[in-house]
This record gives C-alpha cells, sequence and structure tokens, in this order.
C-alpha cells in the first residue's frame, strides 16, 4: 500500500504545525528580510531573531568567521527590545502566511516574565521558545540552560504567565543535556529545542588575535551536525515532552535524521543563508522520504531509528514513536 | 533583489592573482547600481559554508543576454575556489544587494582606487560618462600590472600612482588626491568623494575628507552570512557623534556596502 499524500502534521504542545520544518532563530531575522527567499508558506514556520527586554545594539565586529564546514558568530542579540519589537516587528509578523514562535531572553527572571507576558499579549506568537542558551551575551548567557536549578527557576516563573506553547531552548555546552531537558519539562516546558551553538574559538595566527571580537563565539553549521544528533538522542530518551531537533542540517536528508532520532520538528540554521531554499526542500524530502516509507503520516518517522534494543536505552514505560 | 542561477561566462586570470568573473544571469535580474553586491555561491558543493559578497565591476546587456562582472583577488579559501571554477559553471547568486554610489548634482566626482577597489569604481565611471557627468579617477595599485581597467575609462581626466613608481606617480593615491585638492580646482562645495579599496586607505581618505568638509562615500568590505540584514553579522562601528560607542551597528549589507564614510569608526572596523 501507498500513501498517496502522507500527513506532514506534528504538534509542539497546543500548536499543530502544517509540517515539521522550521527556520531558527537568529537565521530569518523576523521573516520579512527573507520574504523574496523563502515561501513561508511552504514551510512549518519560523523562530523569531531573539527579543531581549531592551533594546541591543549586538557586540563589536568581527560578529562572524567561517571555520572548516562551520560558521563561529557572537552577534549578540542586536534587536529593538520588547517595545521595540511589539512596535514594529509585531506588525510584520502578523502578515507571515507560516507559524511564527518568537523567541526571548531576559537577563533576570523578572525580565522572562515581562517579555512572556508582553509577546502573548501581543497576540503574534504561536509559541514562545524560551532562550536560556545563548553564548554571546555576556555573563548571564549561558547561566539559566547550563543550570538544571535556574532553568526550573525560569521556567516555573513564565508558565503561569501564558497559555501559549512554551519550549525551552537548550544549550549542548553542558556535561547532561537531558538533566536541564527533565528540569524544563518538569517546570511546565511544552517542548524543547536543541541544539543552541557550541562555544568555540578560531584564532589568527599571522596577528596572534583572535577573529571575533569577543574572542569565543558559537559553532554551528555542518561541524556539528554529529554532535547535535548526539544530544537530540540523548534528550530524547529524558523527556516525553516533544523534541525540536536542530544543528548542521545542510542537505534535506539531514532533517529526515534528527526525525529518525526522535524530533517531533527541526530547526534549519545556517546552511539556509547559502541555500535559502533549504527549509522548502527539507519539507519536500521529508514528504517523499514519508511516502517511500509508506507510512500514512510523518509522526511515524519520529524516533524510528532502529537501534538494538540493548543500545535504546529506552525507558521503561514509553516508546519513542509514534508520539 | 532575487536569487538567480547564474553561469560562468567568462573567469580569467588578468594579472598574477587577480580574476575577472563574468556570470550570465537571467533576464529576471534586476539592473544593478555601481556599489552593489551580489552574494555568490562560489561552488555547487557545501564547501565553503558560506556565500562570498562580491561588488560589481560592470553590468553586461547585449540583446537578449545580461551578464555581471566582478574582479577579485585570490585572498582566502572563498576566492581560492571561485578561481576554479571554470567556463560554463553553473552557479547561484542573491542579487542585487545594499546601496551604490549616490552622486550629489552638479558636482565633480573624485573616484579614488587602492588596488582591486577599483572595480565598483570602473562602474561607476561608466554611469557618470553615460550621464555626462564631470569625474576625475584617482587609481592607485602596488605596480603598473595592478592598474587594471584604466584603459577603458573615458569621460574623465585619470591619475595614476604605483608604490614602485613603474608607472604614474611614485607614491599612495592619497597623496595624489591631496596634490589634486591642494591645486585650488575642487571645493567642497563643487566636488566629491567616492572610494574603494583597502580600509587602511579609506580611512586615510575618510580622514582627508572630514578634515576639510568634503561630502566622501567609501564601499565597504568584510565577511557576511545572509547578506539580507537578517543575521546582524556584519556591523559598521560608527563614530560617537553619529551614534557610536557600540549604540548602533548599521549592517553592511543593506546600510552599506556604500556608506559615508566620515561617520564610520575606521579604527573599529576590521
Amino acid at each position: 500500500m501507498t500513501h498517496a499524500s502522507p500527513s506532514l502534521r506534528v504538534r509542539v504542545g497546543s500548536l499543530t504545525l502544517r509540517n515539521p520544518v522550521l527556520v531558527a532563530s537568529g537565521i530569518i531575522g523576523y521573516g520579512q528580510e527573507y520574504e523574496r527567499l523563502v515561501d513561508l508558506s511552504q514551510i512549518g514556520g519560523i523562530v523569531t531573531k531573539t527579543v531581549t527586554r531592551h533594546a541591543r545594539a549586538g557586540n563589536p565586529p568581527p560578529r562572524v568567521v567561517e571555520t572548516a564546514a562551520g560558521m563561529l558568530n557572537s552577534i549578540g542579540i542586536e534587536n529593538p527590545g520588547l517595545e521595540g519589537f511589539l512596535e514594529i516587528k509585531v506588525p510584520v509578523l502578523r502578515e507571515l502566511p507560516c507559524a511564527v514562535i518568537v523567541s526571548v531572553e531576559g537577563e533576570d527572571v523578572q525580565e522572562f516574565c515581562d517579555l512572556v507576558e508582553g509577546v502573548s499579549g501581543s497576540g503574534v506568537a504561536h509559541a514562545i521558545e524560551v532562550n536560556i542558551s545563548c553564548p554571546n551575551v555576556g555573563p548571564h548567557g549561558l547561566r539559566y540552560s547550563t543550570d538544571a536549578d535556574m532553568a526550573r527557576e525560569v521556567m516555573s516563573a513564565i508558565r503561569p504567565l501564558t497559555q501559549l506553547p512554551l519550549i525551552a531552548k537548550l544549550t549542548p555546552n553542558v556535561t547532561r543535556i537531558a538533566d536541564i531537558a527533565a528540569a524544563c519539562e518538569a517546570c511546565g516546558a511544552d517542548a524543547v529545542s536543541l541544539v543552541n551553538t557550541f562555544v568555540g574559538m578560531a584564532v589568527d595566527s599571522r596577528t596572534r588575535k583572535p577573529i571575533l571580537g569577543t574572542v569565543v563565539g558559537g559553532l554551528s553549521g555542518p561541524a556539528i551536525k554529529p554532535l547535535a544528533l548526539a544530544k537530540v538522542w540523548e534528550v530524547v530518551q529524558a523527556v516525553d515532552v516533544p523534541v525540536i531537533g536542530m544543528g548542521g542540517i545542510t542537505h534535506p536528508r539531514d532533517a529526515i535524521e534528527f526525525l529518525l532520532v526522535g524530533s517531533t520538528a527541526v530547526q534549519v540554521g545556517t546552511a539556509l543563508f547559502s541555500n535559502p531554499e533549504l527549509a522548502e526542500a527539507c519539507v519536500k524530502e521529508i514528504e517523499s522520504y514519508a511516502r517511500r516509507a509508506e507510512v500514512p503520516s510523518v509522526a511515524d518517522l519520529i524516533g524510528a531509528l532502529d537501534v538494538p534494543a540493548e543500545r535504546g536505552m529506552i525507558r521503561a514505560g514509553r516508546t519513542l514513536a509514534p508520539r | 533583489m532575487n536569487l538567480v542561477g547564474c553561469s560562468v561566462v567568462e573567469n580569467r586570470e588578468i594579472a598574477p592573482g587577480n580574476f575577472l568573473l563574468t556570470l550570465k544571469v537571467p533576464r529576471g535580474f534586476a539592473r544593478p547600481e555601481p556599489g552593489q553586491f551580489v552574494h555568490l555561491r562560489v561552488s555547487p558543493e557545501s564547501e565553503p559554508l558560506l556565500r562570498r559578497p562580491y561588488s560589481l565591476e560592470g553590468f553586461v546587456e547585449r540583446g537578449k543576454i545580461r551578464a555581471v562582472r566582478i574582479y577579485y583577488s585570490v585572498v582566502g579559501r572563498g576566492s581560492r575556489v571561485l578561481a576554479s571554477q571554470p567556463k560554463g559553471q553553473e552557479l547561484d547568486l542573491i542579487g542585487p544587494l545594499g546601496v551604490g554610489f549616490t552622486p550629489r548634482p552638479r558636482r565633480t566626482s573624485v573616484l579614488v582606487a587602492g588596488g582591486r577597489g577599483v572595480a565598483p569604481l570602473l562602474f561607476f565611471a561608466r554611469k557618470l560618462r553615460e550621464k555626462k557627468r564631470p569625474f576625475l579617477f584617482l587609481f592607485g595599485a602596488r605596480s603598473s600590472r595592478e592598474l587594471y581597467g584604466v584603459r577603458e575609462i573615458r569621460g574623465g581626466r585619470i591619475h595614476l600612482a604605483t608604490d614602485d613608481g613603474s608607472v604614474g606617480y611614485h607614491g599612495s593615491v592619497l597623496d595624489l588626491l591631496k596634490r589634486q585638492w591642494e591645486s585650488g580646482e575642487h571645493t567642497p562645495l563643487t566636488a566629491e568623494i567616492f572610494t574603494c579599496g583597502p580600509h587602511g586607505l579609506l580611512h586615510e581618505v575618510a580622514e582627508f575628507a572630514a578634515g576639510r568638509g568634503i561630502r566622501c562615500e567609501a564601499s565597504l568590505e568584510g565577511p557576511m552570512a545572509c547578506a539580507v540584514g537578517a543575521c546582524r553579522g556584519c556591523p559598521v562601528p560608527l563614530l560617537p557623534g553619529a551614534g557610536g560607542n557600540g549604540g548602533r551597528y548599521p549592517a553592511m549589507c543593506i546600510e552599506g556596502p556604500v556608506m559615508d564614510a566620515t561617520i564610520v569608526d575606521w579604527e573599529r572596523l576590521p
């Protein structure tokens, strides 16, 4: 039996995405910047550039450098702040023909609360991605997602403030990412997304200087895909909420790998700069893969990795697929 | 601005390490302005990962054929890969992008080019000639071998400078500019400067212009990821009076690459 058109719909909390392909935060701005290059009506949605409580000018240059099969960035969350976002960006986002997930980051718990209330009240967001994992914003940057207690503190504070699905975005720069994911789940996260960038550094031996203006930054791109897959694999075994996987998706088949490992949805990032049609191509590849696999729904692919039982480490009472 | 397929018509080494690339683009490609750039995928493979931004040296329309020209030097991984692309190779590019040169009416344009920075200024000089506007072209390079395009310039006066004295003035193009200005022929009300080249040269030209109240635009260069204003990866530091001190960083890709040279904080621009 072949299924003429497998269903691509997936659910993240109360949000139903028409397909599991999103564009990651920091890649596509607020959608408008890429409107002539990406057909947003074909993809599941976008995650906005992270919004902070107050406007940020971002880090001094250089902010990006290409490395072997990757890119280091140190943007520093340049954004117009919550008020600027509500005034300038919300009207733009309202017109987008796809789900809008707004990424927020606070410097303390109160700022996270202000942001969640503000974004929730704007009516434009279909979900909120809680960025507790940016490596490029000073001392507080990685605090909330490298410490399970602090992640708990943020998630418990914001959970009562919105009905919208809350997606905790996690850093891979920890010893046990599963512990942080479980802490977020226990405090009401509807999903977790991972990975944010890996802390990295590039050096110019000729000038004896670091290349990035902030010395260290975050590594993305195909170089991190195997690392990201392993983190996703670790987390899907630790939580029951949906996992949104990302990290180095460069070819459409990479998106399939993240689904098989257990991601309910995927986010496309750095490689979109080179290939603006990548997100749409991932959707097509997922559809065609599901058709070839003769499954009625993409949900049947999520966590469908064929792993020897003794390697699976699947928790008692839980199956990986379908969710 | 669009993502379009393109194919290599010619990719020729015209001086050691310096290439002239002609890319055929589809008819739907918008006519670019001098100073604008394209974000080029230098290989059909996924390495290098990012596109490379190149200012245009020219835009060719012959009948139904449209092509963009890029003059580049092999300086790193991206340009090395680009130099290996043969005639007929299919690539793609995003463009035209960014803000080009914006001359004011009734002024003489003084073009100050350093090395391969001559590329967008050659395009600009052709446009000025078309519009029958007066210009002066000052071009400095290390040696006569690097004075690309100088024979093609028509419609304006040309002065050359070389570091090795192999042709023209023996010295820097900045000195040429100073000598021209000291002749008293131009004033800030009658002339303005457009410059492109190494950032060190642009810094000096900008200081010269700022010190005399001359309007001066410079075409900047730097790494870019998205090139459409989304990623904020190409910030231009500004002087304190111009919103600097980290208060605001315009994105080179959409507020540049041509910018008012007198507000750029050149010390902090890589």
